[in-house]
């Protein structure tokens, strides 16, 4: 993933909102990194851009060597399901699909067979502790498995890229590093790439990249102890 | 993509159906109710047509009628079926007589002339009749109020007429009038009876004789008629009935039309017609006002679902599949309501078919185009309406569901997740 001067100006009364400033950065396969900075400080905004939710004013965003900020809604929407995985802060399951047919939503979209998605969902529910919840419905999981089932959601599909936009900030800290654990066993053993933004610090201390940005550029860009 | 898990949009579109119950509930109630309210406006409009037409069609003219192609609107003495010739009566009454869905045949012959009795005389319209078979067309045989239909020599004449001139039953009266070899034919009838139909032009102005002796007076030949009336079993089934009745009388003579009453009852049909429309314009009304109504709450679903359908489509669910699952829950709406709304009407319209609505304690019997109705709302059983109401309701599910539906894929997925 590689993004080229990007820029993103929301046009708004009494003066447009530069919420992105240029930023140039390249994530390569197989990294594990955060996005940090105060509120404000253009993570949600970088994220969307990357993911391809929202087009960018100027710039370039490339994902495994496609150009990806002029094509189609319907390319877009094709290129999030086959390659990109989203984990968002809240409210982010279907509440009207349980805990299996949710995390196998991506995989439906790819049309993978019924069979071939169960068999993936249990093993994967098996490793990160969502054993025997497959048929519940989010409202009956805690925050926590809600969340997990969405990192399900995300990487079952097998996505060049993660990105999590804070997935951590609505859970205690002791579910927040569960969750990390689950990621970062996730990044190890499928190594999947995950970008995730955060301010949190225990969880910035978690990533092996640690990118902090403020007022819409990277002010620092540094490899973590991990 | 493989598109054999399509099924998780309905059942997206089902569950989301339900996750408002009450909302729903009351969604699905007012629609049934329109629904019950549509089917039984129709099946009383449809029981009102028939009473129309039959009421129009059953005193004289039938449901269905044979002329020779001249005659109408003249109506010309001269212009009898056949020509000059005639034609072979028999043949023709049997014929159209075994066409499926005739229950009457009646010939006739119309002239115009004077009756006479003492000093008194009145213009009438002759209508020489076949008395039995005039039974099974008109009602004039079930109208006498003394007396009974004419038999050779005799003739019959309405209530008001018998006033003006002063006859009555086994006095003789003269009848004068113009002959086809224009001559002027004048001859002595005894009364046999006097009849009421209770309508405006007639009661003052027909007079019934027997066909044979109408003939004789007017110079023509047995074989020589101007009308052949068919009464049919089902007055909607008129047109079906005149096409057959057409092909079965073709071979007998020259220029012979059959034309349901839709076409010589031209006012009755415009009439009809015309309520038919006014009917569609209001049911439409009613459907119209159920879209926007439907499609406000359902705007409602689908704005407070901004965010699922966002989160949907970043995992990269299309636009379309977006668009089904709220189309597909209009379906199921329209569906789910129609199958209430089917289990409230059927015990409503066997009801008022069982127990028509009697409104002459409101309104007296009146006089409509010609055509006596009584203030009763009978209710037919028919599919039509039913079938009509359900594609109407069903597609007002969907209907309403186009809008939101576009609404729900117009906002940036972006802007939705923003959104709280
Ligand atoms: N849709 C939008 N319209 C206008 N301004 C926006 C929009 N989204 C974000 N912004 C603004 O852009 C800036 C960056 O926001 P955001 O990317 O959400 O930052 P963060 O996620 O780091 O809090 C903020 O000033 C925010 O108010
Ligand atoms: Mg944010």
């Amino acid at each position: 993933m590689r993004t080229e001067r990007l820029w993103k100006i929301y046009p708004q009364d009494p003066r447009p909102v530069e919420a992105v400033r240029g930023i140039d950065l390249t994530v390569l396969r197989g990294e594990f990194v955060a996005m940090a900075g105060p509120s404000g400080s253009g993570k949600t905004t970088m994220l969307n851009l990357v993911g391809g939710l929202t087009r960018p004013t100027r710039g370039e965003v490339w994902i495994e060597g496609e150009e990806i900020s002029a094509l189609s809604d319907r390319r877009l929407a094709d290129l999030r399901m086959q390659r990109i995985g989203f984990v968002f802060q809240s409210y982010n399951l279907l509440p009207v699909l349980s805990a299996l047919e949710n995390a196998e939503f991506t995989l439906l979209l790819q049309g993978v067979p019924a069979g071939e998605r169960r068999e993936r969902v249990r093993e994967l529910f098996r490793e990160i502790g969502l054993e025997g919840l497959e048929n519940r419905r989010p409202p009956k999981l805690s925050g926590g498995q809600q969340q997990r089932v969405a990192v399900a959601r995300a990487v079952l599909g097998e996505p060049a890229l993660v990105l999590a936009d804070e997935p951590t900030a609505n859970l205690d800290s002791h579910t927040a590093e569960a969750l990390l654990d689950v990621m970062e066993r996730l990044n190890r053993t499928k190594g999947t790439t995950f970008v995730f933004s955060t301010h949190d610090p225990r969880v910035m201390e978690r990533a092996r990249r640690l990118i902090r940005l403020v007022d819409g550029r990277i002010e620092s860009d540094q490899a973590a102890s991990g | 993509m493989a598109r054999r898990d399509n099924d998780i949009w309905w059942r997206m579109a089902w569950r989301n159906l339900w996750r408002n119950r009450r909302r729903t509930a009351i969604t699905a109630s007012a629609l049934s109710f329109g629904f019950v309210a549509a089917v039984l406006m129709i099946a009383l409009m449809d029981g009102m047509f028939e009473q129309l037409v039959s009421n129009g069609t059953r005193v004289i003219t039938g449901q269905v009628q044979i002329h020779a192609d001249d005659y109408r609107p003249e109506r010309s003495m001269h212009d009898t079926m056949g020509g000059r010739e005639g034609l072979d009566l028999a043949a023709l009454v049997s014929a159209a007589g075994s066409v499926e869905g005739v229950t009457g045949v009646a010939p006739r012959v119309y002239g115009g002339g004077l009756v006479s009795s003492g000093d008194e005389t009145a213009g009438a319209v002759l209508m020489g009749i076949d008395p039995r078979r005039e039974e099974g067309v008109s009602r004039f045989g079930a109208a006498f109020v003394v007396g009974g239909m004419p038999g050779p020599g005799e003739i019959a004449i309405g209530n008001a007429m018998a006033e003006t001139i002063g006859a009555a039953p086994g006095e003789d009266v003269v009848v004068v009038a113009p002959a086809a070899d224009g001559s002027m034919g004048n001859e002595l009838f005894t009364v046999s009876g006097v009849f009421r139909l209770g309508m405006g032009g007639f009661d003052d102005a027909y007079v019934l004789v027997e066909l044979g002796s109408l003939q004789e007076l007017m110079a023509m030949d047995r074989g020589r008629i101007h009308e052949v009336a068919i009464s049919v079993d089902r007055t909607d089934q008129a047109d079906g009935v005149a096409t057959r009745v057409e092909e079965a009388v073709a071979g007998l003579a020259d220029g012979l039309v059959v034309e349901p009453w839709s076409v010589f009852h031209e006012q009755l049909y415009f009439m009809t017609s015309m309520m038919g429309a006014a009917n569609a314009i209001v049911a439409m009304i009613i459907f119209g006002m159920a879209i926007f109504g439907v499609a406000n709450t359902m705007l409602l679903a689908t704005f407070e679902r901004r965010r699922e359908f966002a989160v949907a489509r970043s995992l990269g669910t299309s636009a379309r599949s977006i668009v089904r699952i709220v189309v597909c829950e209009g379906l199921f709406l329209g569906l789910v309501s129609l199958g209430a709304g089917a289990l409230l009407a059927a015990p409503v319209v066997v009801y008022f078919h069982e127990f028509p609505l009697d409104l002459s304690s409101f309104i007296g019997t009146y006089s409509f185009m010609g055509s006596a109705m009584q203030p009763l709302m009978t209710v037919e059983y028919s599919w039509d309406g039913p079938l009509v109401s359900a594609v109407a309701l069903v597609g007002t599910g969907v209907a309403s569901a186009l809008y939101p539906a576009w609404r729900a894929i117009r906002v940036p997925p972006a802007d939705a997740l923003a959104s709280r």
